[in-house]
């Protein structure tokens, strides 16, 4: 919902603040799935969860780090030295994610804006990562930037339906050290939770120095973890290096973190949907439990994000007319009794706006806020999440608003039923002078992108309105800001990694 | 089955939800019995109210209102079919309403044709009546043909000629959501009987059913009334649909609105149900919002689409099978919006069970029609029917002995299991499209493709001869009266 660039809401014009006064953020607005519902019955679950153990314990999975392979050895998994192939006992999997916590809080800036993740409760974030940006004031297509991933900050805390944010696109201009930017531009920027990408061990602990900065001390920071991070396995049942090395030093400092398995039907995963996700599965497991087994109790997430090979052309198709991807995967995740990290919008559309745009998202908030995972990906890009339109976030808020409203709780009260007003109108009546409408109108309709009045008569085209809004944010949302001294101390952080770890791009 | 109308593929969702809890949906029930109780519903009719009276009903002659004692109507509605066929010229289209599937209808009735070559609009024929219908034939998504546009070249006769179009151009179930009044309703039954072949069959698979519209708040329109009833008569299938609007035609709150539209819908189903017991109906509640700046009637506020699931179930709570509101949109033109603003209440009706909906194909809320809005919604039909069907977790899909062959950083490209299951992965046939010069397809030209290709090609199954020249004798004897109407009327 946007309380302030619409008409009808709107503290446009002459109530705006002033440029970088600092303007309050909105409270979220999370979808509260008071209708959730459970797509794959219990048996279905079993037997993707015995499949998977099967997978883990007959298959295995590649861990190509000496520090995994060394933990995973010594708690009695079969490791293979030469292949770096590792292969789990059921009863190792089964007592490492008992140690799991089934809920965590994902801490913010501002405390008011933590997440305590919990049943029924979907906290969306923006996309990430993209590469190319359609320039916010030129509307040119460039390679993407820190200063993007500044203005999605910004963006991200305006909207209630952001929950947290993902680095929507890459710092492409800070080379190897761009996902520590990404940091720091997002700490700089919103008040809420961030989810990073970083890769590898030292950069890893550079982003726990930052973290520890915004939390003021490790302890600080392991109660309230203010950054968690995500990490993608390799389809087919291998690990990145980087990846499972970073995790363990975030895992260790209480950093939540997020495994991530991406498979491909057809290529790098078998051509149904079942194969796909059991293969995603055993990934995404086999991470959970190497970090259970290294650091018992850390918290850790479950996400499977899948896609398909076109067999027509080979191309990459993240989506297919099949949305069971949006609520398969969080239900096998919560019957690990983990919490998952769910899979919605990121068209394959090439531009903002388009049917297509539409038509792929459309069904996604409603289905994930129907079996309700607790915290969702990401809004905002497009083109299979590699570009960033500035106004797509603001197209896909609507439709994640849209889904939000129809599973709200309905109010069947005598206020809302009405009956003495109906009584009073009557057959063939009209409600329009009634004290009822009048109280009542004013708060029903709350006008989306598709419902602002046209001066001509008529409505505006949705498209247009939202890239006034992003405009009317940019002019006008600036979110307090961090403390200067903590600032500082990021960019002295951030100039020490620059030097240590590789040049600026 | 026969000719080359491809199957239809309804939605039939592996799990249903219910969106409202027994108590909510009790509370809006006796909302209802109270309204119709003690305000009641506005009945022009005197042949209607005389009717209703028989029948335990009271009715106030002087301000022509009727109200209800709550057992007359749950009475009333104990006596409704739960469910029925829908019958289609081809048997294989027949529509069992039996709350497995969910089978959607194209949307009606618009006015204006909009040419995708010359992107002018033109006020609608009978010409477009039975393209829009040849379009729809070819598409699975269809479930039943409303005739979409109206037959605006036969101004007396419309509904009779929108039929006439219709029939020979689809071998699917037709709903007419035009035919008001005892006159034309007795032709639309005529015509109904000749595609049946005999009065058993129309009874049991009737190929017409009828949508009758209801004036809100709480009042009946007499022609609608009289028609509905010669039609419940014969066994044709008619339903009742409120369309009142939250903040002018009904109370500024969705319950408010709900339960004064479900009130016009069951005062009009009791009155079926008490002239002819048994007669199979249906109940369909789209209720809008108003727009508070200018009074318009939109329909898809964020707010608003909870109230088409409250719809189906209350129709299910009154024992009764539904035509959702599912597609609706108020969008001008092909695009973004009439995607975001068409997905929500499709699905969430879906899940809830509704055995009927309505909606595909027109844009400007139901009354533009372009061939390719048709097609795209269709894509959309067929998203929500993959995502909705059962997950396959056999042996097969789990495909383990694969996925053990190919091992940790394998392949999958080369595997038969690969190639075998690849094919069977559905994807639309307007995303992703791909030129010979390898640029890509905008969805809505692969749409527009679609949608000409079909028009050109597809020819359904025709009508008997001898069917064709009754139906066309019975619009003619029609047209005939209602000229000697109108210029008895002129004198």
């Amino acid at each position: 919902m946007m309380a302030g660039p619409d008409g009808a809401g709107g503290t446009s014009g002459a109530g705006a603040p002033a440029a970088n006064v600092p303007s309050a953020t909105p409270p979220l607005e999370p979808i509260r799935s008071h209708r959730r519902m459970q797509f794959l019955d219990d048996e279905q679950l079993d037997r993707l969860q015995d499949a998977t153990l099967r997978i883990l314990e007959e298959v295995g999975v590649r861990f190509p780090s000496e520090a995994a392979l060394e933990i995973l050895g010594g708690h009695g998994a079969s490791v293979d030295k030469a292949t770096q192939v590792v292969r789990f006992p059921r009863d190792l999997v089964r007592r490492a994610l008992s140690t799991a916590p089934r809920y965590f809080t994902m801490a913010a800036r501002d405390p008011r804006f933590d997440l305590h993740l919990e049943d029924g409760v979907s906290y969306f974030t923006t996309d990430g990562c993209g590469v190319a940006t359609i320039d916010f004031d030129t509307r040119q297509e460039r390679p993407s930037r820190k200063s993007d991933v500044a203005e999605m900050a910004r963006i991200a805390d305006y909207l209630p339906s952001i929950g947290f944010m993902w680095p929507t696109v890459s710092a492409q201009d800070h080379g190897s050290t761009s996902q520590l930017h990404e940091i720091d531009a997002a700490f700089n920027n919103t008040v809420k939770h961030f989810q990073a990408m970083v890769m590898g061990a030292e950069p890893a602990r550079r982003a726990i120095e930052m973290a520890t900065v915004l939390a003021g001390s490790r302890d600080a920071l392991r109660a309230r973890p203010v950054l968690s991070n995500l990490i993608c396995s390799i389809a087919p049942l291998a690990q990145d290096h980087d990846g499972i090395e970073a995790a363990l030093v975030f895992a260790e400092a209480g950093i939540p973190v997020g495994l991530l398995a991406m498979p491909t039907l057809g290529t790098t995963a078998p051509a149904t949907s079942a194969g796909a996700l059991v293969v995603g599965d055993a990934e995404v497991i086999s991470g959970v439990v190497l970090l259970q087994l290294a650091y018992p109790g850390s918290p850790v997430f479950h996400s499977i994000m899948k896609a398909w090979a076109d067999p027509r052309n080979g191309n990459y198709v993240g989506y297919s007319i099949d949305s069971r991807a949006r609520y398969a995967p969080v239900e096998m995740a919560h019957r690990w009794g983990l919490s998952s990290l769910g899979a919605c919008f990121g068209t394959d559309s090439p531009a903002a706006g388009t049917w297509q745009a539409g038509v792929e998202v459309a069904l996604d908030p409603l289905l994930g806020g129907l079996a309700s995972p607790e915290i969702v990906t990401g809004m905002g890009l497009d083109r299979t999440y590699t570009v960033l339109y500035p106004e797509a976030i603001i197209l896909d808020d609507d439709i994640y608003q849209r889904a939000r409203h129809a599973l709200l709780a309905e109010d069947v009260s005598d206020e809302t039923l009405a009956l003495d007003v109906i009584a009073d109108v009557g057959p063939g009546g009209h409600f329009l002078a009634e004290q009822h409408t009048r109280t009542h109108m004013r708060t029903s309709l709350k006008r989306g992108l598709t419902h602002e009045l046209a001066p001509g008569g008529g409505y505006r085209d949705p498209l247009e309105v939202a890239r006034e809004r992003v405009a009317w944010i940019r002019a006008n949302h600036h979110p307090e800001p961090l403390e200067t001294a903590k600032a500082a101390e990021l960019t002295r952080i951030l100039a020490a990694a620059d030097r240590d770890l590789g040049a600026p791009g | 089955m026969s000719g080359p109308t491809p199957a239809l593929a309804p939605i039939r969702p592996a799990r249903h939800a219910r969106f409202l809890d027994d108590g909510q949906l009790a509370d809006l029930r006796s909302a209802t019995l109270e309204i119709l109780e003690e305000v009641g519903v506005h009945c022009p009719s005197t042949a209607v109210r005389a009717l209703y009276a028989e029948h335990g009903a009271l009715v106030d002659e002087a301000r022509e209102v009727v109200r209800f004692p709550a057992d007359l109507v749950t009475r009333a509605m104990a006596r409704a079919p739960r469910g029925y066929v829908m019958g289609a010229r081809d048997p294989a289209f027949d529509l069992v309403l039996d709350g497995t599937a969910l089978y959607v209808a194209t949307d009606g009735c618009g006015i204006e044709v909009l040419d995708p070559a010359s992107g002018g609009r033109r006020p609608s024929t009978a010409a477009d009546v039975a393209m829009a219908a040849r379009l729809a034939d070819a598409l699975p998504a269809v479930g039943f043909y409303w005739p979409m546009l109206s037959a605006q070249d036969h101004p007396r006769t419309a509904p009779l000629h929108e039929l006439l179009a219709s029939y020979p151009n689809t071998v699917k179930h037709v709903q007419t959501e035009t035919v008001m009044g005892a006159r034309p309703a007795r032709y639309a039954v005529e015509m109904a009987r000749v595609l049946a072949g005999d009065d058993a069959t129309l009874r049991a698979r009737p190929p017409l059913s009828a949508l009758i519209c209801t004036i809100a708040p709480l009042a009946q329109d007499d022609a609608g009334m009289e028609g509905a009833l010669v039609l419940a008569e014969a066994g044709i299938p008619v339903g009742f649909m409120s369309m009142a609007t939250a903040g002018s035609t009904g109370p500024a709150t969705i319950p408010g609105t709900v339960v004064a539209g479900d009130a016009e819908i069951v005062a009009a189903l009791t009155l079926v149900q008490l002239v002819h017991p048994g007669a199979p109906v249906f109940h369909s509640l789209m209720t809008g919002m108003m727009d508070p700046r200018t009074g318009a009637y939109l329909a898809t506020p964020w707010e608003n689409e909870i109230a088409y699931v409250v719809g189906v179930e209350l129709a299910h709570a009154w024992g009764v099978p539904t035509l959702a509101g599912v597609y609706g949109t108020d969008a001008r033109t092909p695009g973004w919006q009439a995607a975001a603003e068409a997905a929500v209440a499709l699905t969430l009706c879906a899940l809830a069970g509704a055995e009927t909906g309505s909606g595909m194909g027109l844009l400007e809320s139901c009354t533009l029609f372009t061939p390719e809005q048709l097609v795209l919604d269709a894509d959309l039909h067929e998203r929500v029917r993959c995502t909705l069907a059962a997950f396959d977790t056999s042996r097969e899909a789990l495909a383990l002995d694969v996925i053990k062959a190919v091992g940790p950083k394998g392949h999958f490209l080369y595997e038969r299991h690969t190639r075998d299951e690849l094919r069977r992965r559905r994807f639309s046939p307007l995303t992703g499209q791909v030129a010979f010069d390898g640029s890509p397809i905008d969805p809505l030209d692969a749409a527009r493709a679609a949608a000409a290709r079909i028009l050109a090609e597809h020819r359904p199954e025709p009508l008997d001869d001898a069917q064709a020249r009754e139906l066309a004798r019975i619009v003619a004897a029609a047209d005939r009266e209602a000229d000697a109407v109108a210029a008895g009327a002129g004198r």
